[in-house]
């Protein structure tokens, strides 16, 4: 017997995701791996380990692809569907826990929060300019203070008087928070302290002036973070549900939409598993043709030029996600 | 005298006009690039909004050209763009450039007398007779208000354009050919060319695009560069865009300003939100906010350079234009960065949003 499978792929700043979904939409198997800033690197790599987790007769029958690094998967692996990873969350998280009015999402470089009604995203809102209030933040002063990332949240359980740190700035935290260890605060206070603050920054940033109607699911790689979700339950007044997917909804959601896609269309474009075994490198050249000078990123497979994009006139065929 | 411009979209055309009119020699700078980013913020204070950058990268990129003199508008403020000219004259003579800055200042603001003082420095530099002159003017004035009309044109029409990308080819085309005469009257005959040739491009006027409304700093929202190519990236998903901030408003606005008698409908819009001007064109952006929804548009993007003062008020007082009109606005705020990753995402996202509330018809 042979099981048909729709591949989601999230190429995030972070790390990439990886998915299988069934027929009905259940995820059978996932992967979360470090991008390191080698997408292409890890993309390959996720599909091989994908691959001989699958049956011999087992297909693709939909491919979709999300994250920041989507153009570039879309791509690689032929995608069906290429689509913005905020309206993946939302159809993720719609499709997980049916009625849904608020997400909050946190992963690595962005943070964001969608509204939904009716099933559909009505408003969002996502970090601009710079990364505090989002995962990278915590990696930093969790580096800063010596303790994994994993257990950052236990130790924020602990504390008894969190301690106030300024949010608004990874760099502010870093000497606000330096100062109260200085004076002799407990690393718990001061880890309980710095959720607190991100959470702080989250809502002044984000959800400045915005309803938050239960359900609130709570996702991204930093919903993993008891200490974040026990801060937003206290700041919110709420009750956060942490859907059992949090760490892949994106690729879930990208799943689905190539899913939809396919049964519209018929046909998947995936490239196929042989794509695993080519030679793809990413490069960027200053285009000269104008003064323009646009930075134009080629993808090069066993000495072919498979792709680009980056160009603002289009001379050199550039590929676009979808929007509808 | 070697003068030259900073840019701020379509002007440089204008400028083109009018200098090869009164023979006078002259430097366009090239387009902003990332060349021009980085000179600019190389020798601009850290925290100064990214207009001021670009402006710093356009001068410097003409000096190398042997650029002595520099025009641009001032302001007397409340913004930082008022301070703009002096920063940049400090700046400039202290990297030893030795130029004259020409500021063009509302007459109402200097005088008459001192406006006509600061003109006349470039005509005294022409050998051309008063006739000859004043048609230049003229018709430098001609040509920023066609580009302007055929650009405002291609964005409107490429939601409902057959072929697609006709739009987009045609306005950068004319820019192109505009930009290669050196003969103002056969620039302007250029671009009446092309304002013929897009109004008989093939439209579907049964299409019923996304239509949204580009709001916010006056400079981010003209120059494409600063706004990662905002309008372009929109006409190529099929996005009829109106923005009413253009440099022929801005003239328009500045000569009525003493009368009182400029931007009325916007005053008027405005008034239930901020009823009182706060810098910049901040209570332009809420004017438009609310002009926009009640044209039928379908949402607005707000588009502002870090730090601005006058946007940040508007941003913040959006969302209840938002909520009251149920009518969604997106904020995207611009600095240095150029990749477009996260801009994309946005945007992509933001017109998803749009459609589906277009065809199940939800509230935001």
């Amino acid at each position: 017997m042979h099981n048909c499978y729709s591949l989601g792929i999230d190429v995030g700043s972070v790390s990439t995701n990886l998915l299988l979904a069934d027929n009905n939409n259940k995820i059978v198997e996932k992967l979360y791996l470090r991008t390191s800033g080698r997408p292409i690197e890890v993309l390959t790599k996720g599909l091989s380990i994908l691959k001989d987790k699958m049956g011999s007769k087992d297909k693709i029958i939909a491919v979709g692809a999300t994250g920041s690094g989507r153009q570039l998967a879309g791509v690689l692996v032929g995608a069906d569907v290429v689509k913005n990873e905020i309206t993946a969350h939302a159809v993720a998280a719609s499709h997980l826990v049916p009625g849904v009015r608020t997400i909050l999402e946190i992963g690595g470089q962005d943070s964001k929060i969608i509204l939904l009604k009716n099933g559909v995203a009505c408003d969002f809102a996502m970090n601009t300019v710079c990364a505090a209030g989002t995962g990278s933040f915590l990696d930093r002063q969790a580096a800063r203070l010596d303790i994994p990332i994993e257990e950052f949240g236990g130790y924020a359980l602990r504390a008894n008087s969190p301690v106030r740190i300024a949010g608004r700035c990874a760099v502010f935290a870093e000497s606000d928070m330096i100062h109260k260890q200085q004076t002799g605060h407990s690393t718990e206070n001061i880890i309980a302290g710095l959720c607190e603050a991100l959470v702080r920054n989250y809502m002044n940033n984000l959800a400045k002036g915005k309803e938050i109607v239960e359900p609130v699911l709570f996702q991204g790689g930093v919903a993993a973070n008891i200490g974040i979700v026990k801060a937003f339950e206290k700041i919110l007044g709420v009750k956060i549900i942490i859907p059992q997917y949090y760490d892949v909804m994106g690729a879930y959601g990208a799943a689905i939409l190539a899913k939809e896609k396919v049964e519209a269309t018929g046909d998947t474009s995936f490239a196929g598993f042989s794509i695993v075994n080519k030679d793809f490198t990413a490069r960027s050249i200053d285009c000269t043709g104008c003064p323009n000078m646009c930075e134009v990123i080629q993808i090069i497979s066993n000495g072919k030029t498979v792709a680009h994009w980056g160009d603002k006139c289009g001379k050199w065929g550039a590929v676009k996600s979808e929007v509808g | 005298m070697l003068i030259t411009i900073p840019h701020m979209g379509n002007v440089y055309l204008a400028a083109k006009a009018l200098f090869d009119g009164i023979d006078v020699p002259y430097v366009i700078p090239e387009p902003n690039n990332k060349d021009s980013l980085r000179k600019g913020s190389l020798y601009s204070p850290e925290e100064m909004c990214l207009p001021f950058k670009l402006m710093m990268g356009n001068y410097m990129q003409s000096i190398e050209k042997g650029a002595d003199t520099i025009l641009i508008t001032g302001s007397c403020g409340p913004c930082r763009y008022g301070e703009y000219c002096e920063l940049q004259i400090k700046t400039l003579s202290r990297l030893g450039h030795d130029l004259d800055f020409i500021v063009l200042d509302a007459p109402g603001e200097i005088g008459i007398d001192e406006f006509l003082r600061r003109i006349g420095k470039i005509f005294k530099a022409s050998n051309k007779s008063r006739a000859e002159k004043l048609l230049s003017i003229k018709r430098a004035f001609n040509v920023i208000d066609l580009i302007d009309k055929l650009e405002s044109k291609a964005h409107f029409l490429a939601g409902y354009e057959i072929n697609k990308g006709d739009c987009k080819r045609i306005l950068h085309q004319c820019k192109k050919d505009a930009f290669s005469c050196d003969n103002p009257a056969q620039m302007l005959k250029v671009i009446k060319e092309y304002l013929k040739k897009i109004n008989i491009i093939p439209i579907d006027k049964t299409k019923n695009p996304i239509k949204l409304s580009i709001i916010g700093e006056i400079y981010t929202v003209i120059e494409p560069y600063s706004n990662l190519n905002i309008e372009d990236k929109l006409m190529d998903y099929g996005v009829s865009t109106k923005r009413l901030l253009t440099p022929s408003w801005w003239y328009r606005d500045m000569v009525l300003k003493p009368l009182k008698l400029n931007s009325m409908g916007l005053r008027r819009a405005s008034k239930e939100y901020l009823p009182l001007y706060i810098g910049g064109h901040g209570r332009e952006c809420i004017g438009e906010a609310v002009l926009s929804h009640k044209e039928g548009m379908d949402g607005a993007i707000q588009i502002f350079p870090l730090g601005c003062m006058p946007e940040i008020v508007s941003k913040a007082i959006l969302p209840s234009i938002q909520r009251d009109k149920d009518f969604p606005i997106m904020s995207l705020i611009v600095d240095e960065m150029t990749g477009e990753a996260g801009y994309m995402t946005r945007i992509e996202a933001f017109l998803d949003m749009l459609n589906h509330k277009k065809k199940h018809k939800i509230s935001v």
